[in-house]
């Protein structure tokens, strides 16, 4: 080997070569610590072990039952973000669940969306004998809207039955997403002026005409944007 | 063995031959040192020639290994510290409004609220995961609007304000969402479908 014939050049590029490599091995290890960092923990990992497992099983089940584990995620990271005790986030994400159940159970296969928004009616103080006339809708017809606004008007102190008969009769008569609003923006704002919220319902309605449902909606997934100003 | 009466016969022949002087053939002698003459002086090794003369490396299969892949780290290294998840460079920026570019069907939704003597808002929500920290609101220019701007899927959204960092407020001009039983009311956006809320 030439090497040999320059036995102090061979051992400083020996020296070099050690020196590359423990340097080599630091970059290594610190490229995968920063890569780990970088990779976003899972936040529910802040939940004790029991709890964790807990959730983990309705989030499991959920998907099992084909209903919207993202909501049941939600739920349980909004209690994390909250400083929520564990024992209350898990009784909640287990409360969404049987609420998700019982509102597909009523309603039938309806979207990941509608299905959700039917549980947070539900959890607002709605029966669910009361979403029945929402099983049967036109097709492309959400009812989205409907109980958006619908668990708003029981949230802000309007009476559950009042509420109830109040959405499903608009419904019913064909009411379009901008009725709904406008239903809600008029409430509200009778609500703000100090109006009774039952009364304030009451009063709106009367002056709400029902709507022949829209025979033709713009195309799914071709939507404005829109601001929420 | 001092006295050499005393050697063997055969050591008192080498010894003999070894003191007869070499005849040679002059004729050989110079040829001999001609060759010799013409064979390159070696010269001195310089700095250079040091460095680069090629050399034989012998490692072990996993000495080998362990070089490639400090290789390829610090390849990643430069990368995590060139660039960011995005691939955008990692300049430091302000809080400002986020102007994300949307996925095909996403809606891009602007979110304000009036918060004068707020120091820092931000917006949590069933898009961010409620992380406090993904989504700071920038205060407008004129005082107490606190904006920003994302894209969301369609669909219903829940969402709500952080303000100082503690104190959770929902929405004043959106419906109101059950609360989940954390004792925080929250807002609902309905993107798509339509709807204005």
């Amino acid at each position: 080997m030439r090497s040999r014939r320059f036995p102090a050049t061979a051992l400083v590029v020996r020296r070099a070569a050690a020196l590359t490599l423990r340097a080599a091995t630091f970059v290594v290890c610190a490229a995968t610590t920063l890569r780990a960092q970088d990779t976003e923990p899972d936040r529910l990992a802040r939940l004790d072990q029991n709890s964790r497992i807990t959730i983990q099983i309705l989030l499991d089940s959920a998907e099992a039952a084909g209903l919207p584990a993202r909501a049941l995620r939600s739920i349980a990271l909004e209690g994390v973000s909250k400083k929520a005790d564990s024992r209350a986030i898990v009784s909640a994400v287990r409360q969404e669940f049987t609420l998700l159940r019982t509102a597909r159970a009523t309603l039938g296969p309806v979207d990941p969306e509608e299905l959700t928004a039917a549980a947070a009616l539900l959890r607002a103080g709605a029966k669910p004998a009361q979403l029945a006339s929402f099983r049967v809708r036109q097709k492309g017809r959400s009812d989205l809207q409907a109980f958006t606004i619908w668990a708003d008007l029981i949230t802000r102190g309007v009476p559950s039955e009042d509420a109830s008969s109040a959405i499903t009769k608009l419904w019913e008569d064909g009411a379009d997403d901008a009725t709904f609003v406008s239903l809600w923006n008029n409430v509200q704002s009778d609500i703000l002026r100090g109006l009774n919220p039952g009364t304030a319902l009451q009063n709106r309605i009367r002056e709400t005409p029902g709507r022949p449902p829209a025979t033709k909606g713009p195309p799914e997934g071709q939507q404005e944007n829109e601001r929420s100003e | 063995m001092t006295d050499s009466d005393q050697l063997h016969p055969y050591v008192e022949w080498i010894i003999r031959e070894a003191r007869r002087p070499v005849v040679s053939d002059a004729e050989a002698r110079d040829r001999v040192m001609a060759a010799i003459h013409a064979e390159p002086v070696p010269r001195r090794i310089g700095v250079w020639q040091r460095i680069f003369a090629p050399r034989v490396f012998s490692l072990s299969p996993v000495t080998g290994a362990l070089l490639a892949a400090g290789l390829v780290g610090i390849g990643v290294i430069a990368g995590v510290f060139t660039s960011n998840r995005d691939g955008r460079a990692s300049v430091e920026q302000p809080p400002v409004a986020q102007v994300v570019r949307p996925a095909v069907s996403d809606t891009v939704v602007k979110f304000v609220i009036s918060l004068p003597r707020a120091q820092q808002v931000s917006l949590v929500g069933d898009f961010n995961d409620w992380d406090v920290a993904k989504t700071p609101m920038a205060r407008s220019a004129h005082g107490g609007l606190w904006t920003v701007t994302l894209p969301l899927s369609a669909g219903r959204h829940v969402y709500a304000f952080v303000v100082d960092g503690s104190s959770w407020i929902a929405d004043p001009s959106a419906p109101f969402a059950p609360d989940d039983g954390f004792g925080h009311a929250n807002s609902v956006k309905i993107v798509g479908r339509g709807s204005s809320l």
